[in-house]
């Protein structure tokens, strides 16, 4: 295969800034060993997120020239509502300020005790706001999506079996809604398949539950299904999107992710009732409806991305750059999440530091090691994001501790990307040297942001 | 010898223009009928001066320009959030900061974390979302504003002051303890951009110091009421606004700040305490609703802008400059004789629609028409605040509010006196032939806060 380069070049860039690894390890001691609290400017390569992080291109950087600020009515606004509808064939388009935002706004509406919001995985901001609520967030991936080393090609599949079985069990009437995320952010970032959404569209309509998908990485995911699906690899990706959004009465996305945006969010819909209570919802807290507290400029740069992040080009320049690192760890002998999923590595902590115990999060201490020793930041996704404690203040582990270094777009070239492997690679072959961890501070919601926590000596 | 006229010119030259688009008259009237003559509802390509509102519509300047080149996009731990951070405490004088995507998201969480179910809220006069947070909060509002706020006619210097015998009678009757804080605004929006004085504002600091009550100010235009306190408060004609602002700021406690107004942004706004436990609470709530507390639902590049554009902000010659075609916009209106709300405002002219068409009884909604009728004549979008505003109470019957105004916002730094010009004689050119105007009726009414989206035809 020939070397897949990048369909673009560079316009603008931003400094690194240089540090030691003795200045690391104090950083990190000073930000409690969390990486949420080392400032941006003392990290060399910053893998904590996609989201927010992307380079936007010449084009969308002209349109946020073009942005109009109009209070009401903004020209902006109206390309933005028109791309959207042509992208998800939904008539009711409402910007937020982000893909939060947009849920926020859904689940105070739909949520409440009792009720049940079911999915293949819900991610951490959109579980946090169901539970707000005082609705249950629960999660049915299939059986694959629950083990990091076995590949499979739709491991972001939902459990159509466990889905019937939970309606059966907990009545139509308690579930809202069923989100389905693509591609399966907590899960790795491993993609949905197009049969799948169709059954799940099957069974969601035969109990009338509304489906709902949650679209921050809807191209990586269309562009996965075109690899690995029958009767796909001759489609357009234009057109397996389509078909995708297709079963869906609506849908949140957080255009950080594939609209290559640094702000921004949305809701789009087909239920014009819904729509105007969200729209009610939404001059309370983000905006009006004609910009959603959005400036006028990020309207613009959204919808211009979105219409980019579709080129084929480009998505198999990003699902292959995910795929080399990924093959170059396995080949290191570094257990990762297999196949490569759309957006980042996962590394599977548990088997990594097989002398750490779930209760001194392993994620998370391998999370300081590949910082200290590289500049790397990394996120947990594992106990200290998802862990809840018993009646006796246990700890209930989650299903997996994963670390992600998730890949902005379009920013690192393959020499960063080659650094990060042999960062990992070094950090492996001396893992017996890398401590626990214990928790000193944490608030009680989404606490992983602002914990704080010291090493188990 | 007669005396020559020293005006005021902009201290800055244009950089970077938008192109209007021209309208004729038959396009105007296709574009306002379409809109059922709501504003809210025409299309910004068909405006030709948009004086909807003063929120998020400045020109920022080539360093904030430059500043959002400079945005560093890092999820945690952005050098935007700590410049802004600084910048907060250098000029305001605030010791902890939480970035929000605008006002309102601030006001959501500061209601959230200090309102309880049934406290007290007094304030010099509600403004739309503020109040709505704190009755969804569980508090209720309580108007403490001077009476001489609530009529056009008053000259009064500092419309915007707290009547302190109102709030004690307020502590006196629910007890400090009900009172989580006094919510105070610089530039009091509703009562037309009034400033709160120096003087009044002391003594409220000493009244809730007493009682151990907190003083929390919506800051959104403090640079614009700092220069009434220079321009009318004595002591404080030779102090710079920016000293001004920070002794404000020295007086409260905490604050909301909509930047989108003083601090020449498009979008963006914060909140900003002095008491380290209100602000972990907040920082907590704060990834739930707006991001995380270092970005707050902003791209860094906003913050870059944010912490420069509160740097112009209190600068003098700015400030005058700003204040200055207001007040020239409204001393032309005066000299048409158009009816307007008096002294003149920091952030636009407010026109008594009740005056300029007292023919028009209110059910026939004097200021929509009034705003429509702008439109027609020249393409200037206005915004009504009168009777379509004020909505309908809980029994079905529509509010009367005592006033019905016409609001002419004018964004920062955006047009130039020509265009002031065009304004004043469109104003004008319609109160000429105020006779032959006809009021409207409504078509379709939203449910709730439906001047944004009602419809209307003529009569």
């Amino acid at each position: 295969m020939k070397t897949i380069i990048e369909p673009f070049k560079i316009k603008s860039v931003e400094p690194i800034y240089f540090n030691t690894k003795e200045e690391r390890t104090e950083i990190l001691e000073k930000a409690f060993y969390n990486p949420f609290l080392i400032h941006a400017n003392e990290v060399l390569i910053d893998l904590l997120t996609d989201s927010g992080t992307s380079a936007m291109s010449s084009n969308q950087w002209a349109g946020m020239m073009q942005g109009d600020e109009s209070y009401a009515g903004s020209t902006s606004f109206f390309h933005f509502e028109e791309t959207i509808q042509r992208i998800t064939g939904m008539p009711l388009v409402i910007p937020t300020h982000q893909g939060r935002a947009a849920e926020k706004i859904l689940f105070s509406i739909l949520g409440g005790k009792g009720k049940y919001f079911v999915s293949n995985t819900l991610f951490d901001t959109t579980r946090a706001n169901i539970e707000y609520s005082g609705a249950e967030g629960i999660d049915l991936v299939c059986e694959a999506g629950k083990h990091p080393s076995i590949p499979a090609p739709f491991k972001g599949n939902m459990d159509i079996d466990a889905l019937r079985n939970f309606i059966a069990e907990k009545g139509a009437a308690n579930i809202p809604l069923c989100i389905i995320t693509v591609t399966n952010n907590s899960g790795g970032g491993q993609p949905v398949s197009m049969q799948n959404i169709r059954e799940v569209k099957a069974v969601c309509e035969a109990n009338k539950i509304p489906l709902f998908i949650d679209a921050c990485r809807f191209a990586e995911n269309a562009y996965f299904i075109k690899l690995r699906e029958d009767g796909y690899a001759a489609r357009p990706i234009p057109e397996i999107v389509k078909e995708l959004f297709s079963y869906a009465d609506g849908c949140t996305m957080s255009a950080k992710k594939d609209a290559f945006a640094n702000i921004g969010g949305f809701l789009a819909m087909h239920d014009e009732a819904l729509a105007q209570q969200c729209r009610n919802m939404l001059i309370m807290t983000e905006g009006f409806p004609t910009y959603g507290g959005l400036a006028g400029r990020d309207l613009e740069a959204i919808a211009i991305g979105l219409t980019e992040v579709m080129d084929e080009h480009y998505l198999q320049y990003r699902i292959r750059s995910i795929e080399y690192l990924t093959n170059k760890l396995i080949a290191a002998g570094v257990p990762v999440m297999q196949p490569a999923g759309g957006h980042a590595i996962y590394i599977d902590a548990k088997e990594f530091l097989p002398h750490i115990p779930v209760e001194q999060y392993p994620g998370q201490a391998l999370v300081g090691a590949l910082y200290v020793h590289g500049g790397i930041r990394s996120v947990e996704i594992g106990s200290l994001m998802f862990g809840k404690y018993d009646h006796q203040h246990k700890l209930i582990p989650a299903q997996l501790e994963l670390v992600r270094l998730a890949i902005p777009r379009r920013v690192y070239t393959q020499s960063h990307i080659d650094y990060v492997a042999e960062v990992i690679i070094e950090v492996f072959q001396k893992r017996d040297e890398i401590k626990g961890l214990a928790i000193t501070e944490e608030a009680p919601m989404l606490r992983h942001f602002t914990a704080k926590l010291k090493p188990v000596l | 010898m007669k005396t020559i006229k020293h005006s005021w010119a902009e201290p800055y030259k244009i950089k970077m223009v938008e192109l209007l688009k021209m309208t004729t008259a038959a396009q105007r009237k296709k574009a306002m009928k379409e809109a059922g003559y709501n504003t809210f509802l025409l299309k910004s390509e068909d405006v030709y001066i948009d004086l909807l509102t003063d929120s998020g519509t400045s020109a920022m300047s080539d360093r904030q320009w430059a500043g959002m080149m400079l945005g560093d996009e890092a999820y945690a731990g952005s050098r935007n959030f700590y410049h802004l951070e600084e910048v907060v405490r250098e000029v305001y004088g605030y010791k902890y900061l939480i970035p929000t995507h605008q006002g309102r998201g601030a006001e959501n969480i500061l209601s959230k974390v200090l309102i309880k179910k049934g406290d007290i809220i007094p304030g010099n006069m509600y403004f739309t979302t503020t109040r709505l947070h704190q009755e969804l909060a569980g508090g209720k509002f309580e108007d403490i504003i001077i009476d001489q706020a609530h009529d056009p006619e008053n000259e009064h210097p500092f419309k915007g002051n707290v009547d302190l015998n109102k709030l004690e009678r307020l502590i006196k009757k629910h007890g400090a303890k009900k009172i989580p804080y006094v919510s105070m605004a610089t530039s009091v929006n509703m009562a037309g951009g009034q400033p709160i004085s120096m003087k009044n504002l002391k003594e409220l600091r000493a009244l809730t110091k007493k009682h151990g009550i907190r003083v929390i100010h919506d800051m959104t235009r403090v640079a614009e009421n700092a220069y009434f306190i220079q321009q009318r408060e004595k002591g404080y004609e030779h102090k710079t606004i920016k000293a001004i602002v920070k002794e404000i700021g020295s007086y409260t406690d905490g604050a909301t700040m909509s930047a989108k107004k003083d601090a020449l942004v498009n979008i963006g706004g914060f909140l900003a305490v002095n008491d380290w436990d209100v602000f972990e609470e907040a920082r907590n709530m704060v990834v739930v609703y707006e991001g995380l507390h270092t970005y707050g639902g902003l791209a860094g590049r906003d913050m870059e802008a944010m912490a420069i554009g509160i740097g112009e902000s209190v600068s003098d010659d700015h400030i005058r400059a700003r204040i200055g075609q207001v007040i020239y916009l409204g001393q032309k209106m005066i000299e048409y004789e158009v009816p307007i709300v008096k002294p003149i405002g920091g952030h636009g002219i407010f026109v008594d629609a009740k005056k300029f068409l007292p023919h028009i009884p209110q059910d026939s909604f004097p200021a929509q028409t009034l705003a429509a009728e702008m439109y027609l004549d020249s393409g200037v979008r206005t915004m009504e605040r009168g009777v379509v505003s004020a909505g309908r109470k809980a029994n079905g019957e529509n509010y009367y509010p005592k006033l019905e105004l016409v609001r002419f916002t004018i964004p920062r730094r955006v047009y130039t006196q020509a265009h002031m010009d065009v304004i004043a004689e469109s104003a004008a050119r319609v109160y000429q032939r105020r006779k032959t105007i006809k009021g409207l009726k409504m078509v379709y009414e939203p449910k709730y806060l439906r001047f944004f989206q009602a419809r209307f035809e003529k009569l």
